[in-house]
């Protein structure tokens, strides 16, 4: 049956359409992809379709001295690593903490913010006060972020019931679906403070975390680091990056 | 309560990416029937060697998820074949679909065809119709009333399937709609009214499906 | 002039018939009786390649076949001269009346569609059923259906329209009206070959009658003799057989 006129214009058009988008500009030699997933408050997030957050201004900062165009790529958590290893983007601004395994695999610039892994609860949740509570509970983290490995590193790890979470972790625990979540602290706080969502920090930062932005550790990506590197410094130095932090958390969490 | 400002604000935001994801599964569809089509055919005429391909084809796709599948496509290729790394992720994701949902709609196709009535095919042959004619004229017309239901489903469970294609950095209805909870924090807000759009979208949808049953029967009615 | 020479079937092991020999001169209308299961459709379904035979020529018109060496084009061209009438009808059921009797006009022997559409609407004429050009089958009565049926085989314009038991599957009520349509063909001297249980048909419009059992062709002539004095034992016993419950003479 063929299809009527209108229609096959249509589906012509639509393909087109589309077809203009499938295939990449490669690499600009003076662009940045940075990738994030557009999900993590006051970091990365999206208000009335515009992309803000503390890593939107320290990135766009970045480009300013550097003089590269700054291109954020939005991809949920799970697929950003996969875009950076096969090349779509050049680092990820999502508060990445510098690990061990991830040193080995990526070339990370000098961290721009220090932060400490908090424990969450539901508000009035008295039987959490820190880590060593967390034994028989269930406890909430990202997928993909590295709580979990900090969590398993606890001695009482074994006893921890650990659930990882694709988004809405802080949702699950206001609602009682879980008993407790592991963020950093800074933007635990941020949660409580701007959102209303009845949760409060169980105790005291349990491990000191570095975030920093990764690279791909080959000649380009290291090159593509120090540049970086180097306006993270200035910034440092001029005092911009303090205010960034200030601007969003009332407090300078890029010292340690 | 709800909070319904915000909502009624943030419909035209996520109404904005509404094209995106229709774009993507339309012409998800449009492949996927021919390539289901063909596999069918394939299947069904049990033309060797491609019997065994079409068969090992389906086997795969229909027995990995579809994330897996597109992460492959998108992350893995691209590691061992570098031309890959210019393929975009609404490419990507269009031809994850594709591929993903041909499996499925093969085997719906195939049943259909075989269950045409013996007779439809003996008299096609009989007045001096090639199989290809048989096959093009009297067998997939009829084959496709039988499976329209069927495929009509796989269509509405793809337009829900790109919402995967956010993983790939294609930020569709169902990215947005994330990225503009977590900067609200109003999940039951953002989500509910998500909800709302596609249900929308695929009522519509139905009922083109409704209209289109009615025409493809018009022959069947005694 | 239409002849089979040496015509053999088997389905695996068991021999449906040997060696059969038969053949027809234009206009005449041959009539197949005899008990079930001796092969007569098979025989039919043979000469239109629906089955493939075993051994044999096949020869329609200027068209000779070694059924064994049947090249693709060759089986497609005897299809075409052969037309096939159904015990079950075996319409289109996608298409309307009018489209089941061009579609092979059309797409076999790639006629344009208006002239084809003329054509056709000439047969359903012929065959009466001029109002129903746009009922699709399911709306058709039996006997409508394979009266359409019917049309689509005159529509090949075939050396030969060979039908399949076609007033098997009726309701007793449309027999009438499909018999009376063959015999129209009849009279037009349209050559055929007929397998059916209706004697009185056989006896009416045959030119010649052929006995088929136990997977031969036991005696075959023309109706008046076939039927009043058969030479052979099995003949007298089949007709004694049909013909006597339906009060008819028997020899």
């Amino acid at each position: 049956m063929p299809l009527p006129r209108p229609l096959n214009i249509s589906l012509a058009a639509l393909a087109l359409s589309v077809a203009s988008g499938l295939f990449a500009t490669s690499a600009q030699a003076d662009t940045l992809r940075v990738g994030m997933s557009g999900g993590y408050f006051p970091f990365t997030f999206v208000e009335q379709d515009e992309l803000k957050g503390f890593e939107v201004d320290v990135m766009n900062a970045v480009g300013e001295l550097t003089g590269e165009d700054i291109e954020f790529v939005t991809a949920s958590f799970s697929g950003l690593a996969g875009m950076l290893e096969s090349g779509r983007i050049d680092t990820i601004a999502n508060q990445i903490t510098i690990t061990p395994e991830r040193e080995a695999k990526y070339a990370f610039t000098e961290p721009y913010v220090y932060d400490g892994a908090q424990v969450v609860v539901r508000a009035g949740n008295e039987s959490i006060q820190g880590v060593e509570d967390l034994s028989g509970k269930s406890v909430a983290v990202n997928l993909g972020s590295n709580y979990e490995q900090l969590l398993q590193a606890l001695p009482n790890a074994d006893e921890i019931d650990i659930r990882t979470y694709e988004s809405n972790i802080e949702q699950d625990v206001a609602l009682g679906r879980v008993e407790a979540f592991v963020m950093d602290r800074v933007s635990a706080t941020q949660v409580i403070k701007e959102k209303g969502l009845p949760l409060e920090l169980a105790g005291q930062p349990f491990s000191t975390i570095e975030n920093a932005l990764p690279f791909r550790d080959d000649e380009a990506g290291r090159e593509q680091r120090d540049r970086v590197d180097a306006a993270l410094a200035e910034l440092r130095e001029s005092g911009e990056l303090r205010e960034i932090s200030e601007k969003w958390f009332d407090t300078d969490i890029t010292q340690p | 309560m709800l909070n319904l400002d915000y909502m009624w604000g943030l419909l035209p935001v996520l109404l904005r990416y509404l094209p995106l994801t229709l774009q993507m599964a339309t012409i998800a569809m449009c492949f996927a029937l021919i390539l289901a089509c063909l596999l069918a055919v394939v299947r069904v005429s049990k033309v060797p060697f491609f019997n065994g391909v079409a068969l090992l084809f389906i086997s795969f796709f229909r027995g990995t998820p579809l994330l897996v599948q597109l992460f492959l496509f998108y992350y893995g290729l691209p590691q061992l074949i570098s031309a890959l790394i210019s393929i975009t992720g609404v490419t990507a994701a269009v031809l994850g679909l594709t591929l993903h949902f041909s499996a499925y709609m093969a085997e719906s196709i195939r049943a259909a065809i075989v269950g045409i009535d013996r007779s439809q095919t003996e008299a096609a042959l009989s007045i001096g119709m090639t199989q290809s004619q048989l096959m093009r004229r009297i067998i997939l017309p009829q084959a496709t009333r039988v499976a329209t239901p069927t495929l009509m489903n796989y269509f509405i469970d793809m337009i829900k399937a790109t919402s995967l294609a956010f993983t790939l950095g294609v930020t569709e209805l169902m990215g947005a709609t994330q990225k503009e909870a977590a900067g609200s924090f109003l999940y039951l807000e953002a989500f509910l009214l998500v909800a709302l759009i596609y249900w929308a979208v695929v009522e519509v949808l139905s009922w083109g499906q409704r209209r289109l049953e009615i025409y493809l029967n018009k022959a069947y009615q005694r | 002039m239409i002849s089979l020479q040496g015509i053999t079937k088997r389905f695996g092991d068991h021999t449906v018939f040997h060696d059969i020999d038969l053949s027809l001169s234009q206009g005449e209308i041959i009539v197949i009786i005899g008990p079930s299961g001796t092969g007569k459709s098979t025989l039919l379904r043979c000469i239109n390649f629906l089955e493939k035979p075993d051994a044999g020529r096949l020869q329609v018109g200027d068209l000779s076949v070694d059924t064994q060496r049947a090249s693709r084009a060759d089986i497609l061209a005897l299809r075409r001269r052969t037309a096939f009438v159904f015990q079950n009808y075996g319409l289109f059921a996608n298409k309307t009346a009018l489209e089941n009797i061009s579609e092979g006009m059309i797409v076999v022997d790639k006629l344009p569609k208006a002239k084809a559409h003329a054509r056709a609407r000439e047969i359903l004429q012929r065959i009466g059923l001029a109002e129903k050009a746009d009922a699709y089958p399911a709306s058709l009565s039996g006997g409508q259906q394979q009266r359409v049926g019917i049309g689509r085989a005159m529509a090949a314009n075939a050396d030969v329209i060979l039908f399949d038991e076609p007033t098997s599957s009726l309701d007793p009520q449309w027999v009438e009206e499909v018999l009376s349509l063959m015999k129209q063909l009849a009279v037009e001297r349209q050559t055929m070959i007929v397998v059916t249980h209706e004697m009185q048909f056989a006896r009416e419009v045959a030119d010649r009658v052929v006995f088929m059992d136990e997977g031969g062709i036991v005696e075959q002539a023309p109706p008046e003799e076939l039927f009043t004095a058969p030479k052979d034992e099995r003949t007298r016993h089949f007709l004694r057989k049909i013909l006597a419950p339906m009060g008819q003479p028997v020899p």
